[in-house]
């Protein structure tokens, strides 16, 4: 989950594909905040369908793909949306309408409205993403924030270079847990781990900027090896995106 | 080209860096003198100026790659240097080209062997055209084909006669051969000699010896007691070592990280006790997984893994360790302790503690003079002495040794050496995953080649068992 993404050629070709990273985040942030300002189930619910459907038609994301990474975190959603519906404050108000008991449980409409909106608020946020990691590869969402959104290049390429070593903690922490068992201590977790993983990240950052120094990173003016400019596709998406937030937003 | 020899710890890495303008502005310290690349002053020079001269390769294949792709990454350094974009295009294939990964230019570069991964590193350096090309002990994490192809390709740098070569390398015989000036230093920085490797061998060859720097032809200094062994004596081998009940049993061991791709695939393998079991193989063979199940670390996904007749990966942390000792590939993830003196107490009893003082005082590692140290703070070297001694000072009845030799000079070499000769003599079996050729040869008794997860030669104490079940079961 952590390494990148292969993109097929056709997720790469794709309309979505080669929208400009920018588009997709900001749109995506737009989504985000139209849904912070609702509490309905419909505008999610519709989002997601948007999310999906965009991701299947304009992004060629296989559907099998799409489903393993959606899957454990629908489950995710739909376990906030049960745990807020069975635990909801309005169970206990006498006002509200009791639409179902379990035992003692009384399940109330006005807990079960609150519960979908907050299940479909969650399924639209991880659609959202799920589309956006399977259309866009790391090093084009990097070049678009230099390029486009104008970021410092030193703290962009920087984040992208740490985001390779990820993987790498992953294996150090594994080892790090077996070299403590060999040791006849217990393998479960312990703080140390964190100051031996700390002491890894450090490292790993430092060689990392002595071989972006020692390759002349950050010396003066750079050019680019992959140049992007805006096309009419941005536009596209973007209106489209936005068209679907405000009929959302007006369910 | 200059090669550049030293004991550990003689300040190569440093003056590798200083060369190329990293020491002292990216590391503190003390700094006098002065080091000029053509008329340059690199302590003082703008960072981009050095830039523009001096490449550097380090030692660590994956942590010198910056951009996820291997054109980015090649281009990186292009990028930095303001290159328009049409050279670039140009200069990008023909660099990767060059280092032998042509048509790589999509690839990811975390997903590269270590061999690739390194050549892409240093087609990176290479690509600006730099008037002078530094590497830092570029084959040391190699396994020997990658460490030949990087060589071959240095062969032709130095061929074209275009760019002033800067080499440190601990293997001598691939290196002198083709360095036309030679620095050696001692273990305090300090030049021995410069001169034609042939006059520096003939003037100081002794010297170098005595400081543990490694020479061309140098199988090692230690009595030749140890026949090269590739196909034992199987009669001999079998009826003293091999004899009696199998310490490490694998029958029809798979294991996988990702599903439907295993990298240990159905292994049937008995070694006896005080066995010496060098495992060879290409990097990604399947070897440090191997030894992590023999060690009880992970599970195997089928089949089964007995140490000492028991399930290593249910025995308790505790009963675990008095069994197996280990030293890992990277010493560092291995370390528990704040200081020298607490890492190799931990867990021990005052008798266990004796031994291991005396371990770290054979390994060069003196507590006077180490204890208080942060284990983190030690060279490469040290560190994985310092290793060596914690696995060993519970004599344990299984030594695992993952590349146990990388990065030693001659002396910590020999000590290395000299320690498992002397386990064995106390019944434990030593398992080592090795790229070293001369520790394959000299310290085991038998060989063991893995590939793609498969073992494909054992010339071991021979049990007609391991080898034909690996037939049936396959």
């Amino acid at each position: 989950m952590l390494s990148p993404i292969d993109l097929t050629a056709a997720q790469e070709r794709s309309l979505l594909g080669r929208t400009s990273p920018l588009v997709k985040l900001a749109l995506a942030l737009a989504w985000l905040v139209g849904l912070a300002f609702t509490l309905k189930a419909g505008p999610p619910v519709l989002l997601t369908g948007v999310a999906i459907a965009a991701g299947l038609v304009l992004g060629r994301v296989p559907p099998a793909r799409l489903v393993r990474g959606l899957a454990p975190l629908a489950l995710v959603a739909a376990s906030i949306a049960l745990a807020n519906l069975l635990f909801s404050a309005s169970n206990t108000n006498p006002s509200s309408i009791e639409f179902a008991r379990i035992g003692p449980l009384r399940l109330t409409r006005e807990a079960a409205e609150v519960a979908a909106a907050l299940g479909a608020r969650v399924l639209a946020i991880v659609s959202v993403g799920a589309v956006f990691a399977q259309t866009t590869d790391p090093t084009s969402l990097v070049d678009a924030l230099v390029q486009q959104g104008h970021v410092s290049a030193r703290f962009a390429y920087g984040a992208l270079a740490a985001y390779q070593a990820v993987p790498r903690l992953g294996e150090d922490l594994a080892t790090l847990r077996h070299a403590r068992r060999i040791r006849g201590l217990g393998a479960s977790w312990h703080p140390r781990l964190v100051i031996g993983l700390l002491i890894r990240a450090i490292r790993h950052a430092d060689q990392l900027a002595l071989a972006m120094d020692a390759r002349a990173f950050g010396s003066g003016p750079r050019t680019t090896f992959r140049p992007i400019a805006w096309r009419w596709a941005d536009l596209l998406v973007c209106l489209g995106g936005l068209a679907a937030l405000g009929i959302a937003m007006s369910l | 080209m200059l090669l550049v020899v030293g004991p550990s710890g003689s300040g190569k890495s440093t003056l590798a860096r200083a060369i190329a303008g990293l020491v002292p502005r990216d590391v503190p310290g003390e700094w006098s003198g002065s080091l000029q690349v053509g008329t340059l002053e690199t302590a003082t020079a703008a960072p981009a100026e050095v830039a523009a001269r001096v490449g550097i390769l380090f030692q660590d294949p994956g942590s010198q790659l910056v951009m996820d792709r291997a054109a980015d990454d090649v281009a990186f350094g292009l990028e930095n240097r303001a290159w328009p974009l049409a050279a670039m295009r140009a200069r990008v294939p023909d660099a990767l080209g060059a280092a032998g990964l042509g048509g790589f230019e999509r690839r990811r570069g975390a997903r590269l062997s270590g061999g690739e991964q390194q050549r892409l590193a240093l087609a990176g350096v290479e690509a600006p055209w730099p008037a002078v090309l530094v590497l830092d002990e570029p084959t040391a994490n190699l396994d020997p084909a990658g460490a030949t192809a990087l060589f071959e390709r240095l062969a032709l740098i130095k061929a074209e006669r275009r760019t002033t070569v800067v080499l440190v390398e601990h293997r001598a015989d691939l290196a002198w051969p083709m360095a036309d000036l030679l620095l050696a230093l001692d273990a305090t920085g300090t030049p021995i000699d410069l001169g034609v490797p042939a006059d520096v061998l003939a003037r100081s060859g002794d010297r170098l010896a005595r400081e543990g720097i490694w020479l061309p032809g140098d199988v090692s200094s230690r009595p030749p007691a140890r026949p090269e062994i590739r196909v034992p004596p199987v009669a001999s081998a079998g009826s003293t070592i091999g004899a009696g009940p199998d310490l490490v049993e694998l029958h029809g061991v798979r294991f996988e990280y990702v599903p439907g791709r295993p990298v240990v695939r159905d292994i049937a393998l008995g070694i006896g006790p005080g066995e010496r079991v060098a495992l060879v193989g290409p990097n990604g063979g399947g070897k440090s997984t191997l030894l992590r199940l023999i060690a009880g670390l992970v599970r195997p996904r089928l089949g089964s893994v007995h140490l000492n007749g028991l399930d290593p990966a249910r025995l308790r942390a505790p009963r675990l360790a008095e069994l197996v000792g280990y030293v890992f590939q990277d010493p560092e993830l291995g370390f528990l302790a704040d200081t020298v003196a607490g890492e190799i107490s931990l867990g021990l009893d005052l008798a266990s503690n004796h031994r291991a003082t005396d371990l770290l005082e054979r390994l060069g590692l003196s507590l006077e003079r180490f204890g208080g140290r942060s284990p983190y703070r030690l060279s490469g070297g040290e560190q994985r002495r310092l290793s060596v001694a914690t696995a060993l000072a519970r004599r344990p009845r299984l030594l695992v040794l993952d590349e146990p030799t990388f990065g030693q000079d001659r002396r910590g070499w020999e000590a290395m050496a000299a320690i498992v000769d002397e386990l064995v003599g106390e019944g434990t079996a030593v398992i080592a995953a090795t790229h070293d050729a001369r520790f394959a040869a000299t310290v085991a008794r038998r060989r063991i080649e893995m590939a793609d997860g498969w073992v494909v030669a054992d010339d071991g104490p021979h049990r007609g068992s391991a080898a034909s079940q690996r037939v049936t079961d396959a």
